[in-house]
């Protein structure tokens, strides 16, 4: 995927070409050649010490890489930092702050105007359900809480691009559920998006693109759609009425059935589909052998996909030594 | 580098103005430093004034036995008179025409005052030929039963005595101090009386010729107006000067320190750069502490010139010495600012910064240790060469140039500027360079080697 420009715009909000980055002996990023068109919503993907933070620390300028080339909203992240909202992956606020004031404080840094900045955060902290914390400081608040004023942090400058370190990593899934509903909403206003995570169910849920790496270096980069085709299992799921291993064995008597395995949970199995079966002939073929409660075409998942992909490239990555955080 | 250039460059005033009020705010309104920084040094300063008073000298008890060798017991019979004179003082009728005082006090400036001892002395003198023996008495010196044992030489009543004679005083060892001091003070007082006696000499017309007259100094400033001379204030003021920028600078270079260590701790660091540069950063912090420092330099300089008006010292300190002790200042808070920000970058808590500020602590502690010399001979050879030492030279300065005891070469003021002043660009710059690399670093602190690599690092 190459940038684009369009009257001299780039259409790339984000744009790496072989960029590398190397921390003494160790590469924690391999010759990364990443896209991010405008208004898109990405997920960087990739097992603990891929590279992930160290790609979205170059793409925010706090690390310089080592070789490539790497333009944010079509130059380099230093001068567009007002256009920019990071959430970090390591979380930090000034403890003793009130949360207002941080956020506030915060705000004047990105370039908001004072007029106006306090009834901005309130409304923030109310859209994220943290309604009435604005005096209190920021250590009187659990983790997830102050995990939530970074957030609000990162997005109340209203940036074209948000970048988010693991943005969901230590949330409970209340909270995790709170703010994939505010980046929907803010992807939705037409931001463009960059996270990492390596928690696949919100990748999959959220991502319009998906771009996986491991050791440093990309092994996939897809629209999320295509990659849960692609990886598609050709497989039917049922749950029997009857019997689990009357059922098994009798699935395993059908012309286009390859293979009969346990399914999750327990009660169910799936069966694996010859390469010249058609799926909709064979499960009208399947209701009328078996008794089922339930039947439909298995799925796969990016949690699937993910642990295929990195185990087909050498497992996971070796965590970087030393250098920057 | 102009405004408009580095507005254009992405370094934002308005960021760097927001940053130094933060970094004001939280630093000064709080109970510590309101505590700490302001009100003890107040209470300090007012203990300091009642010190007088909690430490006045109350007159100690002397009582008890002295024996007192002498040739031929006119220095013994002396002693004795004097020791009367302690216990009952003559009130004086009116202001004598010759002076009355002991030369010996003429000449030595530390001598006790004998009023200390005058309500609760009580000394008898025994009188014993030099050579009897003299054991028994040693021996009860030893034990404490008698106040002391006097050895006076007979060849000290000559008219022009050998200066190598000695009166020997021989005291119990739990002896006062000031006791001993008046018993040696009246055996020289005593031995001078009876020579004189001895000689056919006039003991009051000996001590109005040897008599040193008072002086009374006064200095011409530049309108004409001669302002008295206050010899001891000169040697004080840049003491003051000088402790007083050493704290103010050190009170906020500690602030940048801890508060960077305490941003890269907690994370916040990070936040703080995608919002900000490092030099962005870097200078708002630095300009922010500045603040700091002028509110102490402000409230202790206002104390202080409020002390001196109220003595009526104000000309001590014109405003052309204020104003160079304001540039001093600007550039010795540069100084130590940017070194303990530095370090403050580059490790993760106190403790590894103890190690990297320790070498530079101990450049910076030079002019608190040469304080008395550097005020004393500010023209000396070592008080100039220390004037061109990076970071104490502006502390070194302020000790040259605030008292004027001794005005110092004229040369000295616009050279020691321009190289400090190049010496405080350099090491900004440099700290600019380290904090750049070193706020985003973890794990173990950098060596001084790996800090220079870092400072050279495009």
């Amino acid at each position: 995927m190459s940038s684009h420009a369009i009257n001299g715009r780039s259409t790339s909000a984000v744009s790496l070409r072989g960029v590398g980055k190397r921390f003494g002996a160790v590469d924690a990023v391999r010759r990364l050649d990443l896209e991010v068109g405008r208004g898109q919503l990405v997920g960087l993907l990739g097992p603990n010490g891929a590279g992930k933070s160290t790609a979205i620390r170059m793409v925010m300028s706090l690390i310089r890489p080592d070789q490539g080339e790497l333009q944010v909203l079509g130059g380099d992240a230093l001068d567009m930092k007002d256009r920019i909202g990071y959430l970090p992956e390591e979380r930090g606020v000034y403890r003793r702050m009130r949360v207002g004031e941080f956020l506030i404080y915060m705000g004047r840094l990105k370039g908001l105007p004072q007029l106006g900045l306090a009834k901005r955060v309130e409304q923030w902290l109310e859209r994220i359900e943290l309604p009435g914390v604005f005096r209190s400081r920021c250590q009187e608040l659990s983790k997830g809480m102050q995990q939530k004023v970074q957030f609000i942090s990162a997005v109340l400058h209203e940036p074209d691009l948000i970048v988010l370190d693991e943005p969901f990593s230590g949330l409970d899934p209340v909270n995790a559920r709170v703010l994939i509903d505010a980046v929907r909403e803010l992807h939705a206003q037409g931001r463009t998006i960059f996270l990492s995570t390596h928690q696949m169910a919100q990748a999959e849920q959220l991502c319009q693109r998906v771009v996986l790496i491991n050791r440093g270096e990309k092994i996939l980069d897809a629209a999320t759609e295509s990659v849960l085709a692609q990886y598609s299992p050709r497989a039917i799921e049922i749950v029997p009425l009857g019997s689990v291993d009357e059922a098994r064995l009798t699935a395993a008597t059908l012309a286009g059935i390859e293979a009969v395995r346990p399914g999750s949970p327990a009660r169910s199995l799936v069966l694996s589909l010859q390469d010249d079966t058609e799926p909709q002939a064979m499960m009208a073929t399947i209701l009328q052998s078996i008794g089922c409660r339930k039947i439909e075409m298995a799925q796969v998942t990016l949690d699937d996909v993910f642990v295929r992909l990195v185990t087909e490239h050498g497992g996971h990555s070796r965590i970087p030594l030393g250098g920057a955080a | 580098m102009s405004l408009a250039k580095a507005e254009s460059r992405g370094f934002r005033f308005t960021r760097v103005r927001s940053i130094a009020w933060r970094e004001f705010k939280h630093t000064v309104f709080t109970k510590g430093f309101i505590i700490g920084a302001l009100a003890f040094p107040f209470l300090m300063f007012g203990a300091i004034g009642l010190m007088p008073l909690l430490l006045s000298d109350k007159p100690v008890p002397v009582t008890g036995t002295l024996v007192v060798a002498d040739a031929d017991g006119t220095i013994a019979a002396a002693m004795k008179a004097a020791f009367e004179e302690y216990r009952h003082p003559r009130a004086p009728k009116e202001p004598a025409a010759t002076p009355t005082r002991g030369p010996l006090e003429e000449f030595d400036p530390d001598a006790p005052d004998p009023s200390l001892f005058s309500t609760e002395v009580d000394v008898e003198v025994r009188r014993v030929t030099l050579d009897s023996d003299h054991d028994s008495t040693r021996a009860d010196v030893r034990d404490g039963v008698l106040l002391g044992f006097i050895e006076i030489p007979a060849a000290l009543l000559e008219r022009s005595p050998s200066e190598d004679l000695d009166i020997s005083v021989l005291v119990p060892t739990s002896s006062p101090a000031k006791t001993t001091a008046l018993l040696s003070r009246t055996a020289r007082e005593a031995t001078v009386v009876a020579r004189v006696e001895r000689h056919g000499e006039d003991l009051a017309a000996a001590r109005a010729l040897v008599h040193l007259p008072g002086t009374s100094t006064a200095r011409m400033s530049e309108t004409g107006v001669a302002a008295p001379e206050n010899t001891q204030m000169r040697f004080l003021i840049p003491g003051g000067f000088m402790f007083l920028m050493w704290i103010a600078a050190f009170t906020s270079a500690n602030q940048l320190l801890t508060t960077t260590i305490e941003e890269k701790s907690s994370k916040v660091i990070e936040v703080l750069l995608s919002a900000v540069s490092p030099l962005e950063l870097l200078v708002g912090k630095i300009v922010g502490q500045s603040l700091v420092s002028m509110v102490m330099l402000s409230t202790y300089g206002a104390a202080g010139l409020s002390g001196l008006a109220f003595l009526a010292m104000l000309d001590l300190v014109p405003l052309s010495t204020i104003l160079l002790f304001l540039v001093w200042f600007a550039l010795g808070y540069l100084m130590v600012a940017a070194v303990m920000t530095a370090v403050g970058s580059a490790v993760s808590d106190l403790r590894e910064a103890q190690s990297l500020v320790q070498p530079a602590m101990i450049v910076l502690m030079v002019p608190l240790i040469l304080w008395l010399p550097i005020s004393e001979n500010p023209t000396g050879w070592l008080a100039t060469a220390m004037s061109f030492v990076p970071a104490c030279g502006p502390f070194v300065m302020v000790l040259r140039t605030t008292g004027a005891v001794e005005p110092i070469p004229a040369w000295q003021i616009p050279v020691t500027l321009l190289v400090n002043t190049a010496a405080t660009i350099g090491l900004v710059w440099m700290a600019a360079r380290i904090f750049r690399v070193g706020v985003l670093m973890q794990g173990k602190p950098p060596t001084p080697r790996e800090l220079l690599r870092w400072a050279r690092t495009r």
